[in-house]
């Protein structure tokens, strides 16, 4: 329900009056270590915000750059990239390529004018469903207290 | 001096020598031996060599080992008039140069004479070189033991070169075989068929040894030979690793013979010179090396598994021979080991040919054997007599009978562990079989002949206490047996013993010879067997009447003066350390029994044989 | 002392035939009598003869008489090969004589020595006609020096002087530098003249037995599988001193070789079950229950070592000094449910806890106090377990022990130790006096399961037991395919649960091999030909090389077979020429654009 109440303010662009704003934060997570971290998270009923959207890739080194900017520029407010720890990838070192590449995207969205909370690079285990709900949470705290990105209207206005 | 590279070599240097020693010069045969060393033959060398300088007499001055007659050391022998002299003095030394050497005259009074009080200037014609027969020894009184040279001239090596040319490793042991010699350290073991197995006996190595660790108190059969002609005991264990196919071999002499050391290994190095030791052997395949090991003293080491442990580095103690060393012996490996005299003997046989050795010795005893005759008789010395002679030509004939006229008491065949032999078994030949059968043994071949004024019970005694300081201690009858053994024989000595401790010796020297590891324990019970069977009255005599009849065991004598024969000289009483003898002047003493130590200085002093011992 | 070697029988050697006792027997040629003797029941005294030993034949009490070649001699059958034909008498009256004189022998001198005594007895040697002397309890067989020198190697012990003076003594009699500690002088002495002190890490002794590992071949535990012993080479003499080697002889199979070494044995397998257990929690570092502090206070595996009837002491309880205890408190929950060492139940203490309680019971009736915090007994048959030890006089006390000590105002009977509790229940602290403290420690993931987890690119729960792939739908499947878990390495269970996982396991690797064939992951990666431009940047991220160039087309072609369809390369792409099936670009576009669908409306 809190998301059609988004929707709706969206729709009268104008700020909400009642309620928080609530970010939409686009959360890519590697199927073997975040997302059945997310899933631990789930079975043991943890609460984190509804804000936090996941989106399953083999590995975390399957996200695109490309991916990233295509959500933000759609209205994401925030963006977050989980894999496995380093040395426990699925997939021998898949890791260790998004390790190189997320640093590069993050100094990129800056220059674009970015705040650098709404980017976010974490290492959570199949096993940290604790550390998946705590992410999740902080993140969505903190790109809730930044506001919306409005990134279209920013675009478009300049 | 190069080394012979064929034997035709040898045979033509052994010419050579021969023709240079048949000159006209004479020959002084100084005996260089232990006693005679120790009466003062050194002196009388130099002495010798001073007068010849001084006269410019050229004559040959041989230093030689022992010549067996230590009785009447030291002494000289002039050749080839062979003119003995005995108990020479350096002051003699002149007037025998003179004399005997510038001239051909014999100086009466040094040469020896017969119980008649005639003079017998020949050594030959003296008793007792007459009585013996010398094979083994034959050679030592003509021979610097230093020099192979004079080894060699007198036939020496010869044995080997035939050996090794003419005949093969089997023929050897079959020669050796039939000659019947046996082991002369004391087992008798057919020394053929010991080398028959250890040549048959599969090792990648074997091992020649030749046991000097000669430990019997009072023998000096080896060392005589070691130092004496020691090429001759390498000769034997030339031909004997030849026979038996060795290439490596051991002489393991005990500490206390640093001459038989020293010339020993003067004639390792002198034969290895000669091309006779080390790599083919005049100029043959054959090849073999020898090395000294010094024994510590320890008597068991002269037991063979004994004397491998300690060739081993192990500490020197036997074990059980069910094994033979022949197959596993020095380092598991099989391992020839024969007695020094064994080895000396070797040569011998096969110079003279098997059938002429054996014409010596009776049917199951052939050769002869080297006796060290010690003891209360007339000519002590180093003797050599056919297997088979009687003890009585030993005792008599040759050993010239009982010193001071005394009765004969025993004689004591085989070192500390023999038995002794009475009177009544005078007539048994020595042998191997015949000494066993009597309760003694022939062992390495020392004899200790006793008189009246011995006690057998004491020399029982004396000879455990030996046997019990030298057991190794690693097996319980022998250490624990001969222990009790010797208590029981200290009681009866005191006087405290009781018939039913005769059993009890008896059922212990039993058990230790059924049941102890070697032959040191299976044979230490021999004396008290031995005198138990022969002396039995004289322990009863301990026993019963407390009497010691050889007068020894203090506890059961006293000293009395006889009041007829006293002339109160005082001589007595002044020789007394006790204080024990009072009297006056000119009249009869007394001895005070409590203040007497027993110590018989008074009966030796007494001018009147006044004093008496009951 | 050198004849060891042809002593061994070889299949090939000759078997002779003789008489012992007047009974014909058959054995190997030159096998030693004492054995062919000992094979056919036939008594023979020793004192210095061990098997394992070269025959010494120093005692003298196994002579015989024996008649070969017509010559009848005594000899020591200890070391006497046997040959053919030979006509043995055990117990003749030469040799009863010889052998009663023997022992009095040995009687005066060592008269209060156990073995001796009773010998002496059986031989009815009553008087002693020696001088006797103060007993001695070394009777100088040799055994002990034997062991150290031939089989240890040690050459710490050895013989000084001889003959009545011998005796056994250290080389130059001072303090030996070569003693390695390893106890075999102790064991084979037969007067217990030489004793045991206990030095530093070199043995493990409870009171006087030993717990192990001190023995360097052992079974893990008693119901290791395989049940094959293996040779510790840290306290084994042969690896230390190059002696010993008793284990190859004494093996009949001839499995045991010195040279073997540990070795990496490459197995190509399709599927992996990961079995690696467990390992008990280390109950050193909660200093409050004294645990390698006091001898008192152990573990419960080490209890069950105690108390298995393999064990060192047949299965007796005793306490360090060697008593039977009085009093014995299990205390539960060591490592488990603990928030500052493992938060999890470990499920088995409970139950063993129980077990143990019954055992206690049982075999010593002494007071069995358990002290707990709940009482889980969930499984089959285990609440009615409970009930019965229940009934069994244990006491049950509701808290957690909060001290063991040696140390009381008051005094505490020699070798015994108080522990302190609340009894919740009754809401008062008691102090009790026990003889043994049993900790029930928890499960652990065994040591290296990190390594392995790295390895099999397999998850661990927080708990770090190896995480299943869905606990109800695919509970011993892993994350990695072909890669199953069973037992402790998943989480603490019991044996049954153990044996039913791995049953299950085993199942899941079967279907696989039944099958034949494996089913690829469907969501591989494809080089579109077209747009490919050839840059080999795919080829270098690959973790698999399952990229390889196609030179002739300039392209890289990517092996089905191979890809496992992690997707780097397809983000790594920069001509966007890579595909991945089910996660293709499109799909992840589709995939934002749905969940941002309402705001970029």
């Amino acid at each position: 329900m809190a998301e059609l109440e988004v929707v709706e303010e969206k729709e009268t662009g104008t700020a909400p009056t009642t309620g928080r704003f609530e970010p939409k934060i686009v959360a890519f997570l590697c199927t073997w270590c975040s997302y059945t971290g997310a899933d631990l998270a789930g079975t043991a009923r943890m609460e984190y915000p509804p804000n936090f959207i996941p989106i399953r890739v083999m590995c975390s080194g399957r996200v695109d750059p490309e991916f990233i900017f295509k959500a933000f520029r759609d209205g994401a407010d925030g963006v977050a990239v989980c894999g496995c720890h380093p040395g426990d990838c699925h997939y021998i070192s898949g890791n260790f390529k998004t390790m190189s590449r997320m640093p590069i995207v993050k100094r990129y969205l800056e220059q674009m004018g970015l705040e650098p909370e709404r980017f976010r690079l974490e290492w959570i285990s199949a096993a940290e469903g604790e550390k998946f709900q705590q992410v999740a949470t902080e993140m969505t705290e903190q790109v809730r207290k930044l506001g919306p990105l409005n990134w279209n209207e920013t675009v478009e206005t300049q | 001096m190069n080394k012979f590279a064929s034997a035709e070599e040898l045979t033509r240097y052994q010419g050579e020598l021969k023709r240079k020693t048949n000159g006209a010069l004479k020959t002084i045969s100084l005996c260089g031996g232990t006693g005679c060393k120790a009466c003062g033959c050194n002196e009388i060398h130099t002495k010798l060599v001073e007068e010849l300088n001084l006269r410019e007499i050229r004559a040959d001055i041989k230093v030689t080992g022992c010549q067996g007659f230590c009785e009447m050391a030291p002494l000289i022998v002039i050749r080839p008039d062979d003119t003995l002299y005995i108990q020479v003095k350096p002051r003699d030394i002149p007037e025998i140069v003179e004399k005997s050497i510038a001239g051909n005259e014999i100086v009466d009074r040094l040469v020896y004479h017969d119980s008649d009080g005639k003079p017998i200037p020949k050594e030959s014609d003296v008793p007792f070189y007459k009585a013996q027969l010398r094979l083994v020894s034959k050679k030592t009184p003509y021979i610097d033991p230093m020099e192979i040279d004079d080894y060699i001239a007198l036939g020496g090596y010869s044995a080997l070169a035939k050996v090794l040319t003419s005949m093969s490793p089997e023929e050897v042991i079959s020669e050796v075989k039939k000659s019947g010699l046996r082991g002369r350290g004391g087992g008798g073991f057919p020394t053929g068929r010991k080398w028959e197995s250890c040549r048959k006996a599969e090792g990648e190595r074997k091992f020649v040894i030749c046991n000097a660790d000669e430990g019997d108190p009072g023998a000096f059969m080896d060392c005589a030979l070691l130092e004496g002609n020691p090429h001759q005991v390498l000769e034997g264990m030339l031909i004997g690793a030849y026979a038996i196919g060795s290439s490596e071999g051991f002489i393991y002499v005990r500490h206390e013979y640093p001459r038989a050391v020293q010339t020993f290994s003067n004639a390792l190095f002198q034969a290895g010179e000669y091309g006779l030791l080390g790599k083919n052997i005049l100029g043959t395949d054959f090849s073999f090396e020898v090395a000294i090991n010094r024994g510590g003293g320890a008597f068991v080491c002269g037991e063979s598994t004994a004397l491998m442990a300690s060739l081993e580095g192990r500490v020197g103690e036997p074990r059980a021979k069910y094994i033979h060393t022949v197959e596993h012996g020095l380092f598991n490996l099989p391992s020839n080991l024969n007695n020094v005299e064994t080895w000396a003997t070797v040569p011998a046989i096969i110079d003279m040919g098997v059938e002429e050795f054996t014409k010596i010795g009776n049917e199951k005893n052939k050769g002869t054997k080297m006796f060290s005759l010690v003891g209360k008789i007339k000519n002590t010395g180093l003797i050599e007599v056919p297997l088979g002679a009687t003890l009585r030509q030993v005792v008599f004939d040759i050993g010239g009978g009982i010193a001071k006229e005394k009765a004969f008491k025993a004689i004591q065949t085989g070192g500390p562990s023999g038995g002794l032999l009475p009177e009544g078994m005078l007539d048994l030949p020595v042998d191997f079989d015949k000494l066993w059968e009597a309760g003694s043994m022939m062992g390495s071949g020392g004899m200790i002949v006793m008189d009246e004024d011995n006690c057998v019970v004491n020399i029982s005694r004396y000879f455990l206490n030996f046997l019990k300081d030298e057991s190794c201690g690693k097996c319980l009858p022998c250490r624990e047996g001969i222990r009790y053994m010797m208590e029981i024989l200290e009681k009866i000595e005191k006087g405290e013993g009781t018939m039913e401790d005769l059993e009890t010796l008896e059922e212990i020297a039993h058990t230790v010879a059924d049941t102890s590891i070697c032959g040191l324990g299976k044979s230490a019970p021999n004396p008290v067997l031995s005198s138990l069977t022969y002396f039995k009255d004289e322990y009863i005599a301990h026993i019963k009447d407390k009497k010691c009849p050889g007068g020894i065991c203090k506890a059961l004598i006293n000293y009395y003066i006889l009041e007829d024969k006293c002339n109160g000289c005082g001589v007595c009483a002044k020789v007394c350390t006790m204080n024990a003898i009072t009297g006056k002047k000119d009249q009869v003493h007394r001895i005070d029994l409590d203040l007497c130590e027993k110590c018989g200085a008074c009966l030796e002093s007494c001018p009147t044989e006044a004093i008496v011992r009951r | 002392m050198n004849e060891k070697t042809e002593i061994i029988a070889e299949p090939d050697v000759k078997m002779v035939t003789f008489t012992i006792d007047g009974k014909e027997v058959t054995a190997p040629d030159r096998t030693f009598l004492i054995k062919v003797a000992r094979e056919h029941n036939i008594e023979i005294p020793t004192l210095c003869y061990n098997e394992h030993l070269e025959p010494y034949g120093v005692c003298r009490m196994c002579i015989v008489e024996v008649t070969r070649n017509g010559r009848r001699r005594i000899v020591t059958a200890c070391n006497y090969p046997v040959t053919e034909g030979i006509v043995v008498e055990t117990r003749n009256e030469r040799i009863i004589n010889n052998r009663k004189l023997l022992l009095e022998m040995m009687m005066a001198r060592h008269s209060e020595v156990e073995v001796i005594r009773n010998l002496a007895k059986e031989y009815g040697v009553d008087t002693i006609r020696f001088k006797e002397q103060p007993s001695e309890e070394c009777i100088l067989c040799g055994l002990c020096v034997r062991v150290c020198n031939d089989l240890v190697g040690a050459h710490a012990l050895c013989f000084a002087q001889r003959g009545p003076e011998r005796y056994v003594t250290t080389p130059y009699d001072v303090e030996s530098d070569t003693c390695i500690g390893c106890g075999a002088c102790y064991h084979v002495c037969p007067t217990n003249h030489i004793k045991m002190e206990q030095m530093d890490g070199l043995s493990v002794v409870y009171g006087d037995v030993s717990l192990g590992p001190d023995k360097p071949i052992h079974i893990d535990f008693m119901q290791a599988v395989p049940a094959t012993p293996w040779i510790d080479q840290k306290s084994c003499i042969h690896f230390q001193t190059d002696g010993c080697g008793i284990c190859s002889e004494v093996c009949p199979t001839d499995a045991i070789h010195y040279d073997m070494k540990d070795e990496i044995v490459e197995v190509e397998a399709g599927n992996i079950i990961v079995t690696s257990g467990f390992k008990g929690f280390d109950p050193s570092p909660m200093y409050q229950f004294g645990y390698g502090r006091l001898p008192q206070v152990m573990t419960s595996i080490e209890f069950e070592k105690l108390s298995n009837a393999g064990g060192s002491t047949g299965g007796k309880l005793l306490t360090p000094d060697g008593r039977t205890p009085e009093a014995v408190a299990i205390v539960h929950c060591i490592g488990s449910r603990d928030k500052n060492y493992n938060e999890y139940c470990s499920r088995i203490c409970c139950m063993q806890s129980l077990k143990f309680s019954h055992l206690i019971r049982e075999k010593t009736g002494a007071e069995v106090y358990q002290c707990y915090i709940d009482m889980r007994c969930f499984g089959k048959g285990y609440e009615e377990f409970y009930s019965r030890v229940l009934s069994e006089d244990v006491h049950f006390i509701r808290g957690k022990v909060s001290e063991v000590t040696d140390f009381s105002p008051d005094g505490l009977p020699e070798g015994k130790v108080l522990i302190k509790v609340e009894d919740t229940l009754l809401g008062i602290v008691r102090e009790i006096p026990v003889d043994m403290v049993i900790l029930s420690v928890g499960i652990e993931p065994q040591v290296g399961a990190q390594d392995l987890k790295q390895k099999l690119r397999i998850s661990v729960s927080p708990d770090s037991f190896f995480l299943e792939r869905h606990p109800k739908l695919a509970p011993v499947a892993t994350a990695t395919e072909g890669v199953f878990i069973a037992g402790c390495a998943q989480g603490p269970k019991d044996i049954p649960d153990t044996v039913a996982q791995a049953n299950a396991a085993a199942a899941a690797v079967l279907q696989a091999i039944a099958q034949g064939e494996v089913m690829l992951e469907p969501i591989t990666a494809e080089v579109m030909e077209e747009q490919c431009t050839g840059c080999e940047t795919c080829l270098s991220v690959c973790p698999y090389e399952a990229i390889t160039k196609d030179e002739e087309k300039g392209i890289a072609v990517i092996n089905d077979a191979l890809c496992k369809g992690c997707g780097t390369c397809v983000a790594a792409c920069p001509s966007g020429a890579i595909k991945q099936w089910g996660f293709d670009r499109e799909q992840i576009i589709a995939e934002i654009d749905a969940v941002l669908a309402d705001i970029a409306v």
